[in-house]
């Protein structure tokens, strides 16, 4: 499968891996976790580089919010105490759904990302975090909204940059807010038919503060339902709302029939998954259900 | 063909093999005779070719060989010791929890690193841990006994 690779590098830091990557003229590949690329296969392939010791395996503050490293493992995310305490731990939630344990000790939240699949499990609780990614190019880093990375990554336009953290800031604080992630899959470590997160808070009144959806695999990269968002606050929460915003957000998706599902199944299943999650937020900060 | 020197530990001895760039951990491991790491699905979803890597269960078709340079590496042959069997390799046995044992390795090794972490794990962790690995004979109800057997915490979940 990778029988042309004439060389395995394990550059020390990101500058390294990124002249290798510009000598490798588009027949190197970044390897993180190698879960992706090793089912996808290699025949073309010629150097591979392994960027998982080049430093970018950190969760850490970095006020006004916190920096995650882009190698840093599904399974170290789940285990973060740091993220266990953030934003209702949906990123831990999360990352504890993407396949099988021994998968999630390679895999990593950059490799998820940067993969460019609709699917990605940590691309929704990312979006509803307002994250950015930090792309690291030959003489500049470029900070994008995760929106555009995943656009770009589904379209293969970072083929000769690094991801190489996401910055997620402190989420709005307040006792009246709730978080969720949903997910449907055949089985306890499939990939997701659909996905759901959300965030919201509540006013003194019980109306909608803010409130942030976004759902995965029902569109050609993981996206904020906009609408659906626009449409709940200032208004109370109540099931109606719910009902109505997880039907706009099913409204707003573009899935497609394949071998998991059909579309009409999956649009179905968005609006079931966004109003789960917005019942499990509206529990947790308080509102009615 | 380029070749390059992979020096790692398995089983608790060093080696240094050679190996090409673009090798898996699976091929290299089965080439050097470590047949307990089975050749399954190749798509990291059956769990058969499952090692220890540092304590951590992976897939080691999934993983490049490179990647395993200064590591140290567990299959099921280095789980028995002075020709003992380890007690989770036991409780397998006693608990019919083995059949063609192609699974059983992985199996045994994703039970070993939960067990090290959490030595009185509830089933639900159990379950949770040999989620990865398929088994065509047994089925999951008996490796999940044998499992919770090992760790005596059996009676105590109940």
């Amino acid at each position: 499968m990778f029988d042309q690779v004439e060389a395995f590098c394990r550059p020390a830091s990101v500058p390294e891996a990124l002249r290798l990557l510009q000598r490798g003229k588009g027949q190197a590949r970044i390897v993180a976790g190698g879960t992706d690329l090793v089912v996808a296969g290699g025949d073309s392939v010629r150097v591979l580089i392994d960027i998982t010791r080049a430093g970018l395996n950190y969760i850490r503050r970095k006020p006004p919010g916190l920096a995650i490293g882009s190698t840093t493992t599904l399974a170290e995310l789940e285990e973060s105490s740091l993220l266990q305490k953030f934003a209702g731990g949906i990123l831990p939630r999360a990352s504890a759904t993407c396949g099988s344990i021994a998968n999630r000790n390679l895999a990593t939240v950059g490799g998820n990302l940067a993969n460019g699949s609709p699917a990605a499990d940590m691309a929704t609780p990312l979006l509803v975090l307002d994250a950015q990614a930090v792309v690291a190019e030959p003489r500049r880093r470029r900070k994008v909204s995760l929106a555009a990375y995943l656009t770009g990554a589904a379209a293969n336009q970072w083929q000769k940059s690094i991801l190489v953290e996401l910055i997620v800031p402190d989420p709005p604080g307040g006792r009246h807010c709730g978080w969720s992630f949903q997910k449907l899959g055949r089985t306890a470590v499939d990939i997701s038919l659909v996905n759901v997160a959300a965030g919201l808070g509540l006013d003194s009144k019980g109306r909608v503060k803010w409130v942030r959806i976004a759902l995965g695999a029902v569109s050609p990269a993981a996206m904020r339902a906009a609408a659906a968002e626009e449409r709940m606050v200032g208004r109370a929460l109540d099931s109606a709302l719910i009902d109505e915003a997880a039907e706009e957000a099913s409204r707003e998706i573009q899935p497609i029939s394949d071998v998991r599902a059909s579309a009409d199944y999956r649009r179905q299943m968005s609006a079931v998954l966004t109003a789960r999650a917005l019942k499990e937020c509206a529990a947790q900060a308080g509102g009615s259900k | 063909m380029k070749t390059m020197l992979l020096c790692l530990t398995v089983n608790g001895k060093p080696q240094a093999w050679s190996i090409a760039p673009g090798d898996l951990l699976l091929d290299v491991l089965r080439r050097e005779g470590y047949f307990g790491v089975k050749r399954g699905c190749e798509t990291g979803e059956c769990g058969a070719c499952a090692v220890l890597v540092d304590g951590k269960p992976i897939n080691s078709c999934l993983m490049f060989a490179a990647q395993a340079e200064g590591r140290e590496i567990l299959t099921i042959e280095g789980l028995a010791q002075d020709g003992r069997l380890a007690p989770l390799q036991e409780a397998f046995l006693d608990h019919g929890a083995v059949q063609c044992g192609f699974c059983t390795g992985g199996m045994i090794l994703s039970a070993k690193a939960l067990l090290d972490r959490h030595p009185h794990p509830t089933e639900e962790q159990v379950r949770e841990a040999l989620a990865g690995h398929l088994c065509r004979c047994t089925g999951y109800k008996k490796p999940v006994e044998a499992v919770l057997a090992a760790a005596g915490g059996k009676e105590a979940e109940r």
